[in-house]
């Protein structure tokens, strides 16, 4: 409930604080807002399977955000920034998908 | 790719594939999950509830920030490959409708401007000149007149030829021959000399058709001193006249007015070669 909650404040803040992203953020923050989704989702899942540990999903929300960050700015750095980010967006939205079905199992057996 | 759990929050390796849940799980789990769901909806002050509501709270304000920044970033949000990508396509479409335009204003000025006036006054001095050639225009400039008396009626068609012939080569651009006290005809390239009489009747001469009767007068437009000369060269016309016992005056005028002119000659089998030529004669 208290995360629901975090997460509304956080969605209220952004709309209402406007603040402007800075330049070199720009291409990760997509990235890493998706990635941060997936680490989520991940803890809804876990926290349904019963094993959810606030440490666990700490390290890995922020190692999802600075991997596929990392991995985005390898892209630009070779070259294929573009490329790599839709990989890395594939990938996570596969991941994403297969926790979304795992928490619906839970929720609702089917 | 199957979910390996990495990430989750979970074990890690303890995820197995998306489809190995239910089956590998009781009839009581959805139960449990659904309870554990329910008791962590129950607001309480843990650490884990804290720590997941924080970054919630930041995925959830990065989130916003991202979507307002996409609604409202033009350019500024692309990276480096694409802007460099939309340039390249912008300067392209530049240079095409440059190209365009430029094909577009060439035509309205073909069309309409300058270059149409141009091109008619061209094609009217044209005319004028190839008119003078052809004899059906008046001339008028600097030159000489040339009287021949012939006392004797010893000047033929041959002395006439070789005086016109003599002044062509010194460059004479319109030439008119005439009785001094009768007709005048205009000499073109196919002007021809024939004798009316014998030799030395003193009958005069025929050209193109014209009886001239002497004495006879050219005028002549050109280079007056070069003309001058040219007849006056030794064994030249003026020689060869005071030979046969006539008599050759050379005037040179600032202004000689050649004022007979030829019909305009239009040929009965000869066409123009040139396709553009020929379909405006046929239009």
């Amino acid at each position: 409930m208290i995360a629901a909650i975090g997460l509304v404040l956080g969605v209220i803040a952004g709309l209402f604080l406007e603040p402007t992203v800075p330049t070199w953020l720009q291409p990760y923050l997509p990235i890493a807002v998706v990635a941060a989704l997936d680490a989520v989702f991940g803890g809804l899942r876990a926290l349904l399977d019963g094993i959810f540990d606030d440490r666990v999903f700490v390290v890995s929300f922020v190692a999802n955000v600075v991997v596929a960050a990392l991995i985005v700015y390898l892209g630009d750095q070779l070259g294929v920034g573009s490329q790599l980010s839709t990989g890395v967006v594939v990938v996570l939205g596969i991941r994403i998908f297969s926790n979304a079905a795992a928490i619906r199992r839970h929720l609702f057996r089917a | 790719m199957t979910a390996s759990g990495e990430g989750d929050g979970g074990r890690p390796g303890w995820g197995t594939g998306p489809d190995a849940g239910p089956d590998a799980e009781g009839d009581r789990e959805p139960v449990r999950g659904r309870a554990r769901l329910l008791s962590a909806m129950h607001p309480r002050a843990t650490r884990a509830q804290a720590v997941a509501a924080l970054l919630c709270g930041v995925l959830g304000f990065a989130a916003a920030v991202q979507v307002r920044s996409t609604q409202d970033a033009g350019l500024s949000g692309l990276r480096q490959t694409d802007l460099v990508r939309i340039l390249d396509d912008v300067s392209e479409r530049g240079a095409r409708l440059q190209s365009e335009a430029r094909d577009l204003q060439e035509t309205r000025d073909r069309v309409a401007g300058n270059d149409s006036v141009a091109a008619l006054d061209e094609a009217r001095d044209r005319a004028r000149v190839l008119g003078i050639l052809a004899g059906t225009v008046p001339a008028r400039g600097p030159g000489i007149e040339l009287t021949i008396t012939d006392a004797e009626g010893q000047v033929g068609s041959d002395v006439l030829l070789d005086t016109l012939q003599e002044l062509r080569d010194a460059g004479a651009e319109a030439i008119e021959i005439s009785s001094v006290e009768g007709p005048a005809v205009r000499v073109v390239a196919s002007t021809a000399f024939v004798d009316a009489g014998q030799p030395g009747s003193g009958a005069g001469v025929e050209v193109d058709g014209t009886l001239l009767a002497p004495p006879y007068r050219f005028k002549v437009i050109g280079d007056p001193s070069t003309l001058q000369t040219a007849l006056e060269i030794p064994g030249g016309v003026l020689e060869v006249l005071d030979q046969r016992g006539a008599q050759g005056v050379v005037t040179q005028e600032d202004s000689v007015a050649i004022t007979s002119l030829r019909a305009t000659p239009s040929p009965r089998y000869a066409r123009p070669a040139d396709a553009d030529q020929g379909s405006a004669d046929n239009g």
